[in-house]
């Protein structure tokens, strides 16, 4: 019932915040966002690996609770944990708590309402990643878009309604066709029942009938299609990324941390859960196309970063690339591409969380992000700056942080790919984005940052008070821990894909 | 005892532990700093000594400590931290410990008595450099390798770019970080592509990559190439990207152009970047996989030739520069290039004798220079100065020495390693033409080498004063004597650890200690000695005149005889009271020297074109790409009005859509699906 617990306590602080008055709201929504981090580190102390999930695996902490029946079909209340879900809640619970501490600052308005979204987000996500039916996952995973859309449509910036109308639309339609293609997959098959491990039991088995005049066959490729494109909006890969950039530069810098840090990883989570373990034998067939959007992503990604003068664009956009990786790795489908797609995501999540907060931070005080009106900051906010730049740098991928683990271990994997046709091509190409991310970011530092101190506002520069730069620090620790033991959650996400390549038979040499 | 394995970690601890220190502890140190990364410097320098020692006692082991990730199905790789200790790493490690030590007391007369702001962070910079580079030194696998790489760039960045008030610097460290990044690129994925091949990085043992590389070739094991690629030929373009990272760390043609750049950093961080850190570890890491290279006669000779143009190359801008620093800068280059052309042509002893006393004088010569720039107030023109002997007779006799090294001339440490270079080259260049045309470079590099060299010392300390600064200059302390006279003595007797050819002439035995060194005569890693590489080195040696003795001999005499000529010319046009620019007659082709054949221009065209292939995609992703959402937006929902009515900003409405939207999609499948 732990998990019960942990959703159960995330809501009710949602709820709590709500309705506290707006003096209290910050500091209370921070107190009780220590509750579900305990809870995770909790989990996290008393999880024993032991498989993945779906393919029959041991589910830790996990609840089976028949709800209703519809049509002949169960719909259970079923959740549970793996190796692979495990970290993306430890992630979302700790994140939360650092976005609601850098909010502090920008936000001022209606306070009480901004923290119960964020509270109520937090707990959707969490439901998200530990839902194992397939109903009760949807409706964590629309229901985290609704606290979204009203973050960035109401704290957002001038754009903010056309920003947050597009994310909602765009990522809405998306659902419908991922949600389409999986019912069309449901229906080919003989179960009685949406959880997520028996359908995938099923389909390992073989069981996959016909849908109508569909033979299962063609039926496996437009499910698994329908269900890519679905996710591939969430993530965002190229071309379905326009809307990220904009949400982003709209969102205020919590809700960029959230979204950049958490909500991308629901569409590369669920490619892994749904598209990567169910129809794996349909990730080959596709796997020549999607790792042509993968490294399109990286570079055309990096690319665009390149030309922007906004940080926050540039923070952006550089996920685009990084996210691109993840979906090489996904397509190598071997133990380190994978392993260091999950461990990718994890990385990230802590790595752009914490340039959004650092760009946050020096738009509180500078109130422009602009790289042309602003140099030498580092003359005087040092703290701050000198985190900037041990962030860039984790995002250019220095080893012993965090996003090199990741980085290495999906390049490693997906260099001797068995399933990917030129798999060494893929990737070196790829990997050309290291040097890309090297050039915008160090352009961008170089411009704001170092250099003689000038600032090009009708605002003086404002010091960066104690709380802006604490959830900085505590970033900038979990990232070079990760760094420089990757595997403390590396182990367990290794046990949880491994069993994945056993669909496939193998995977690499 | 404690053996040995124990306590190397600590020897790349201690200056981390100065780093860390350096970093939180702030103004609040003494001398901010600089006595911490001296103790933990100096602490490095002793237990490398002992390392030393116990491998001339027959210590030398492979360890690993730490486990950093595995894997456990089908890519059962360990990827691992560890240490190999043999003669190479040995030396190398004293090389480190000790330009560190000097440099960071050099620092006190440098930083601390010029009153510099953040020293702290000066501090902090030095001693995690100095910690990057000895954990590179000790890696026993390329990952582990490729991360200190990394991580001496990193610190090369914070270094390069300390003077960050001005505009230069950060300038000049972006440049050095992004072009060694370009190269460890090629790095990157030559690591990923060991890996992929031969499921393991280390460096040594009977399963160490270049173990397995041998076996394969010899058809004694299989390894896994890319679209069933000749083994061999996927050997080479393995050896080939890996290179990247060392053209691009060691300052290769055509990725050499940050070096000079990196001119912006204080003067010891020069001296450190140069001598033993950055620009070493290129060098270092083939002399280290040395059995991997050795197995492919097409990558030898595209090192042996890019060294041999390189050195050339570079010296011949060494000519005609302004600066005092910029002269050493391109000599850097330079002697890399001999380096590489020593590796390339098999002569894996000359190579590392050459990184050994070149690291002495280099380190000598940025420091001797550091001492002029302390004096003339931080004026690096060499117009500007002049007549210098007299009034710094300390820096004067120890920067000639390191001259004298850096040109070649007898009996000075440089002349013994260079000369062994250029014979190693000479001997299998008679076997192959490639190698011959690298070395008939090199020697076209030697007078240039020795010409500019002395027209600096000639510039700079004979003659008049030029400028009231060098008629007044300002007092360097003992912190700035003390360092340079260490290494002025070194880089006169460095020569006398391997001095081959005495050995040859007069049939001394037992005088070439560094071939017996890394011989392993005194013990070693199985399959990491000089021999190991000579038998699988794919030359032969001829010899000139009938023989080796005849060789060695002819060989040397033209060196020397070269090395005196371009010295006796600089004598004769810039040892006088009033030298006058003799560059300016070479006319335009000074201009281009001067403006390093337009190499950088070259760049900045590749980054401003990238920049404008950057805006492009950008205006194609926001007219095109976001241009077809959008405008699928505003077709399939009519008008914005509408749009308008359902955005009534209550929040129980947007709940009831989506709830509403669920319940018809949920309908409309249930009818499709048959459920009701």
């Amino acid at each position: 019932m732990i998990l019960e617990a942990l959703l159960a306590v995330t809501f009710a602080a949602a709820l709590l915040v709500f309705a506290a008055p707006d003096e209290y709201a910050p500091k209370l929504a921070f107190g009780l966002s220590l509750l579900p981090i305990a809870g995770s580190l909790y989990l996290w102390s008393a999880f024993e690996t032991g498989g993945n999930a779906l393919t029959g695996g041991e589910i830790a902490f996990n609840t089976v609770v028949p709800w209703l029946e519809v049509a002949g079909y169960q719909l259970q209340w079923y959740v549970g944990l793996d190796g692979i879900s495990l970290p993306l809640v430890i992630l979302t619970t700790f994140l939360t708590s650092l976005a609601i501490v850098s909010a502090w600052t920008p936000i001022d308005d209606r306070k009480s309402q901004f923290y119960g979204l964020m509270l109520l987000m937090e707990a959707n996500l969490i439901g998200v990643f530990t839902a194992l039916d397939f109903f009760l996952w949807f409706v964590f995973w629309e229901a985290v878009l609704v606290p979204m859309y009203f973050l960035i449509g109401i704290w957002g910036g001038p754009r903010r309604k056309y920003a947050a109308i597009k994310f909602f639309v765009y990522t809405n339609i998306a659902s419908l066709v991922m949600f389409i293609g999986f019912m069309m997959l449901v229906i080919g098959l003989p179960v009685n029942s949406f959880g997520l491990p028996e359908i995938t039991q099923s389909l390992a088995a073989g069981e996959l009938g016909n849908f109508f005049w569909l033979p299962s066959e063609t039926l496996a490729l437009v499910a698994f299609a329908a269900m890519f494109i679905g996710f591939a909006v969430k993530v965002p890969v190229v071309p379905v990324h326009t809307w990220l950039p904009d949400a982003h530069v709209e969102a205020p810098t919590p809700v960029s941390v959230m979204l950049a840090g958490v909500l991308l990883k629901m569409g590369t989570y669920a490619l892994l859960r749904f598209n990567y373990t169910m129809l794996p034998a349909q990730a080959e067939y596709f796997a020549v196309p999607i790792a042509i959007i993968a490294v399109v992503s990286v570079i055309y990604g990096a690319m665009l970063a390149l030309a922007q003068e906004d940080l926050k664009r540039i923070v952006a956009y550089s996920s685009v690339s990084s996210m691109g990786y993840v979906l090489l790795g996904l397509v190598a489908f071997t133990e380190f591409g994978l392993g260091g797609a999950t461990f990718q995501m994890i990385a990230h999540g802590l790595i752009s969380g914490l340039m959004f907060m650092a760009v946050g931070v020096i738009y509180n005080a500078t109130h422009t992000r602009l790289v042309g009106d602003m140099s030498g900051l580092a003359d005087r906010m040092p703290i701050a700056v000198w985190i900037l730049v041990a962030g860039a740098f984790a995002y250019m991928g220095l080893p012993l942080m965090a996003g090199f683990a990741g980085e290495f271990f999906i390049f490693v994997g997906s260099f001797g790919s068995t399933v990917l046709p030129y798999a060494p091509v893929f990737t070196a190409v790829a990997m050309f984005g290291i040097v890309i991310v090297a050039g915008y970011l160090l352009r961008a530092m170089q411009g704001t940052l170092f250099g003689p101190f000038n600032l090009e506002t009708d605002y003086d520069l404002d010091r960066a008070p104690i709380h802006d730069v604490a959830p900085l620090v505590a970033l900038l620790a979990a990232i070079i821990v990760l760094g420089v033991v990757p595997s403390l959650f590396f182990d367990m996400i290794r046990d949880a894909t491994v069993p994945l390549l056993e669909l496939l038979g193998g995977g690499a040499p | 005892m404690v053996s040995a394995s124990a306590y190397v970690p600590a020897i790349v601890l201690l200056p981390f532990v100065s780093f860390i220190v350096a970093l939180f502890g702030r103004d609040n140190l003494p001398k901010r700093g600089a006595y911490g990364g001296i103790a933990a410097t100096a602490g490095s320098l002793a237990l490398s000594l002992w390392v030393l020692v116990s491998v001339r006692n027959g210590a030398a082991f492979q360890e690993t400590y730490y486990t950093w990730a595995t894997g456990v199905g089908s890519q059962p790789w360990g990827l691992t931290f560890g240490a190999l200790i043999d003669p190479l790493s040995a030396l190398m490690l004293v090389i480190v410990s000790l330009v560190a030590m000097l440099v960071h007391i050099f620092s006190l007369g440098y930083m601390n008595d010029e009153d510099e702001r953040d020293l702290p962070r000066y501090y902090a910079g030095l001693g995690l450099f100095t910690a990057s580079m000895l954990g590179f030194v000790i890696a026993d696998n390329l990952l582990m390798a490729f991360m200190f790489f990394e991580l001496v760039g990193l610190c090369s960045y914070l270094l390069i770019g300390f003077h960050f008030r001005e505009p230069g610097p950060p300038s000049a460290a972006k440049k050095a970080f992004l072009v060694t990044r370009f190269g460890d690129y090629f790095f990157l994925v030559g690591v990923v592509a060991v890996f992929t091949t031969f499921g393991t990085a280390a460096f040594a043992g009977t399963e160490s990559f270049p173990a397995l590389a041998e076996a394969a070739l010899n058809g004694e094991a299989t390894v896994w190439t890319p679209g069933g690629l000749e083994v061999s030929t996927w050997f080479t373009i393995v050896g080939l990207l890996i290179l990247g990272g060392v053209i691009g760390k060691s300052a290769q043609f055509p990725l050499h152009t940050w070096l000079p750049d990196a001119m912006e950093g204080p003067t010891p961080v020069s001296a450190l970047i140069h001598a033993a850190t950055m620009v070493a570890a290129g060098v270092y890491l083939v002399a280290r996989m040395y059995g991997f290279y050795v197995l492919s006669p097409t990558t030898m000779a595209i090192i042996a030739f890019v060294g041999g143009f390189t050195a050339l190359f570079a010296a011949t801008m060494g000519v005609v520069k302004r600066e005092l620093k910029q002269v050493l800068a391109y000599s850097t280059i330079s002697q890399y290039g001999y380096m590489m052309l020593a590796l390339g042509s098999g002569g894996y002893v000359a190579a590392v004798f050459h990184l050994t006393t070149h690291a002495f004088f280099k380190a000598l010569l940025f420091l001797g220079a550091g001492s002029v720039i302390i004096a003339m107030h931080h004026n690096e023109d060499m117009w500007d100065m002049g007549g210098l002997k007299d009034k710094m007779p300390v820096t004067y006799w120890t920067f000639l020495a390191g001259s004298l090294a850096l040109a070649g001339i007898f009996p000075f440490a440089g002349f013994w390693s260079k000369d062994e270079i250029l014979y190693e080259a000479l001997i299998h260049g008679l076997d192959e033409p490639l190698i011959l045309g690298a070395y008939v470079m090199g020697l076209l590099a030697v007078p240039v080498t020795a010409f500019y060299t002395f027209r600096m010392v000639f510039l700079t300390f004979h003659g008049e004063p030029r400028s009231s600064l060098a008629r007044d200059p300002h007092p360097v302390r003992w912190n700035v004597k003390g360092p340079l006279s260490v290494l002025g003595v070194l880089a006169v007797v460095t020569g006398g650890i391997n001095m081959v050819p005495v050995q040859k002439v007069l049939g001394i035995e037992g005088i070439d200690y560094l071939h017996l060194w890394l011989d392993n005569h005194w013990g070693g890693i199985e399959g990491l000695s000089s021999h190991h590489y000579a038998e699988l080195n794919p030359y032969s040696s001829q010899y000139l005149f009938g023989g080796e003795v005849s060789t060695v001999l002819a060989g040397a005499a033209v060196s020397l005889g070269l090395a005196l000529g371009g010295l006796a010319l600089a004598w004769a046009l810039y040892n006088v009271a009033d030298p006058a620019e003799h560059t300016d007659k070479l006319g335009g082709l000074k201009a281009l020297l001067y403006n390093n054949y337009y190499q950088d221009e070259f760049q900045v065209w590749v980054a401003d074109n990238t920049r404008a292939v950057a805006g492009s995609a950008d205006t194609f992703d926001q007219g095109v790409i976001d241009g077809v959402v959008n405008g699928v937006s505003s077709v399939s929902l009519l008008s914005s009005e509408r749009i308008r009515r359902i955005q009534s900003g209550v929040v129980s409405n947007y709940a009831l859509l989506l709830t509403l939207g669920l319940t018809t999609l949920l309908v409309v499948f249930g009818l499709i699906g048959g459920w009701f």
